[in-house]
């Protein structure tokens, strides 16, 4: 059973004065594992739909169901209970609580779902070893690079156990080097732990690693391609 | 909450420099405030404690008839078994002491004074008020003495001194004429202004003995351990006596112009305070709106990944009690410290002067009451939770995309 499915989603912005149709009836479904990159050109309505995805904007038309439930029907504050359990998130920018450790950071999102302490701080370590920042678990946001608090940023994600992540173009503040290594990091993620991942891009560095890529023109699908699985490990 | 408290604690750091003025400005508010109502209630505190020692007593009885018609028919015989009475009532009496107080004149070869004759027992009456202490030439007389001790104003007023006779002409117990002469074994400079050039202080029974009132009494004046009971102490009182004809009042019912004239005093200094504080208020409120707005991606952010608007909520609400909660306690122990620094304030030269000769010290004291001090935290608490209102509509408000693109 597909994890996400959308029916006739759509989305209009200022309907009333001058309407800007983001998503034209868009059904797409996603299935655990998915390793799938949204493209497409600036307005296509990549961000759009992860938000809709995500819940954190309502549909003026059609459904998002997750795991069969309908997350657009809900009350504002069951979905944010629901994000927490279920989704996790990597933004492109401003990701992270300034005043907060790497380590906090991730530890923080794990106290808001009132996890054990010491497995709390257990996973937080963990995570950050695999994201290669085991060394500054201590350090503050800004005392990282944009590589790393996008790092940070993923382990967070990671650290609430949700049934995807939704990264809405992550690597686009990286320089190349930053940017393949956080897709390292995301594709390890992806095939060891079968962690699914959805993210928008318009880098063709980013495109050519995904197994799944979703084509938007116009607030639309217009190609939706499955590549063919390469070699395993 | 450890980590909400944690996150609050090191929000407020990020900008350090205007936490910290806005701490300032509270503390600097605070301290205005207290030392202002301190100067203006230390006078005022000191000569509320007099009139209570040397006048009225925290508690009294009296006649039900005295207060309005003080005139000694309207007095109540008191005895032993009375006297238990009261004591029993309330084990947080300390003593009662009896009183009969009249106009009279005095008079000497060339002139004559009115002045009030206190009939007291000079043990008790000392226990209440130290009275001994007082006299600054001569002796206070013992129980079974028959002397005066008069106010030193009164004494210069008609040029007497001790061992010289006081005559006192007047009127006893329904009607009776009463006159006597005492001789003046002392001399009281009397640290209640108008007391000092009236006062005649007579043993209790020599002076019913001159008013023709063997065994009555114009009031008894309670000894109570503690101000703050003054009212429980009064109702047990009346409890106990259960008597039509004695009725009990406390001391701001037998001051009550005393306290009139504080409320007037205290009116402008109030005016300023409530200004100080609205001014700091905004201040305040500039502090958390823009600690708020600066971090709408933030919050943003938070709400996506899950945080509850409630618990955001709760972050912001401990950085705003922190602030004030700080500012409150700085205030507090640095207006205290200042006032224990310059506690009395001692008048000089030409001010003093004045002072003195309106016939009070030439020093003001500082009111340490505590009242004063939670006042200002209370208030500065009610200012917090007023600016709170913002973040906290803000965040009930807040659209998740909206603040992730400010
Ligand atoms: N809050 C908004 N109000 C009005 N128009 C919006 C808003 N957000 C996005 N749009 C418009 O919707 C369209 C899709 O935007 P977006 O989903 O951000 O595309 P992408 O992420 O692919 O660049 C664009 O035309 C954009 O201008
Ligand atoms: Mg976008």
């Amino acid at each position: 059973m597909a994890i996400i499915k959308t029916q006739d989603l759509s989305k209009v912005y200022n309907p009333d004065t001058i309407p800007v149709h983001a998503l034209r009836d868009v059904n797409i479904s996603f299935e655990e594992g998915e390793f799938t990159a949204v493209r497409g050109p600036s307005g296509s309505g990549k961000t759009t739909l992860l938000n809709m995805l995500g819940g954190l904007d309502k549909p003026t038309g059609g459904s998002v169901w997750i795991n069969g439930e309908d997350i657009s029907a809900m009350k504002d504050s069951d979905r944010i209970d629901f994000r927490l359990k279920n989704i996790g998130f990597v933004f492109q920018h401003y990701n992270l609580i300034p005043v907060f450790t790497a380590r906090e950071n991730v530890s923080f999102i794990m106290l808001l779902q009132k996890r054990d302490k010491k497995e709390i701080q257990k996973r937080a370590d963990e995570l950050l070893d695999q994201v290669g920042l085991g060394e500054r678990k201590d350090a503050r946001p800004v005392q990282l690079s944009g590589g790393q608090q996008q790092r940070v940023a993923v382990a967070r994600a990671l650290a609430s156990e949700p049934k995807f992540i939704l990264a809405d173009e992550p690597t686009a503040n990286l320089d190349t080097k930053a940017a393949m290594n956080l897709l390292d990091i995301m594709e390890r993620m992806n095939k060891e732990e079968n962690v699914t991942f959805i993210f928008s891009t318009h880098d063709q560095r980013v495109i050519d690693r995904a197994r799944r890529v979703v084509t938007m023109v116009d607030g639309a699908i217009h190609k939706d391609e499955v590549k063919e699985v390469t070699q395993a490990g | 909450m450890v980590t909400f408290i944690k996150l609050a604690w090191r929000n407020l750091w990020r900008n350090r420099r205007r936490t910290l003025i806005t701490i300032l400005a509270i503390v600097f508010a605070v301290v205005l405030a207290v030392l202002m109502k301190a100067i203006n209630m230390g006078s005022y505190e000191l000569m509320i404690d007099r009139m209570v020692s040397f006048s009225t007593g925290y508690v009294q009885v009296q006649d039900y008839r005295f207060d309005d018609e003080p005139s000694l028919d309207n007095t109540f015989y008191y005895d032993e078994s009375l006297r238990n009475r009261i004591l029993d009532s309330d084990h947080r009496i300390a003593e009662a002491a009896p009183r009969i107080e009249t106009f009279m004149l005095a008079a000497n070869e060339v002139a004559t004074r009115g002045t009030m004759v206190l009939g007291v027992n000079p043990g008790l009456e000392h226990q209440f008020n130290e009275i001994k202490n007082y006299v600054s030439e001569g002796t206070f007389f013992d129980i079974g003495q028959n002397t005066a001790v008069i106010g030193r104003g009164l004494a210069n007023r008609l040029e007497l001194s001790v061992g010289d006779t006081l005559a006192l002409i007047g009127q006893g117990r329904f009607g009776m004429s009463a006159s006597g002469l005492f001789e003046i074994s002392g001399l009281i400079d009397h640290p209640v202004i108008d007391m000092n050039n009236s006062i005649v202080y007579l043993p209790l029974d020599a002076a019913q003995e001159l008013l023709s009132a063997e065994g009555y009494v114009t009031s008894v004046v309670v000894m109570i351990a503690n101000e703050r009971h003054t009212n429980a102490v009064a109702s047990a009182i009346r409890g106990n006596l259960n008597d039509d004809e004695l009725v009990v009042y406390t001391w701001p019912e037998l001051l009550p112009e005393i306290l009139d004239l504080m409320e007037m005093d205290l009116a402008v200094p109030r005016l300023l305070t409530v200004v100080l504080y609205i001014v700091i208020g905004f201040g305040f409120f500039g502090t958390i709106l823009t600690m708020t707005m600066e971090r709408l991606r933030e919050f943003g952010v938070l709400l996506s990944v899950g945080m509850k608007r409630r618990y955001l909520s709760v972050v912001l609400f401990v950085e705003t009690v922190l602030i004030s909660s700080i500012g409150v306690a700085a205030g507090i122990i640095l207006s205290y410290l200042i006032l224990i620094l310059i506690d009395p304030i001692t008048l000089t030269g030409d001010a003093a002067q004045a002072v003195v000769d309106l016939g009070y010290d030439p020093i003001i004291p500082m009111s340490f009451a505590a009242d004063q001090f939670y006042t200002q935290g209370l208030f500065v608490f009610f200012i917090a939770m007023v600016v709170f209102l913002f973040p906290l509509l803000k965040i009930k408000n807040l659209n998740i995309l909206e603040a992730a693109r400010s």
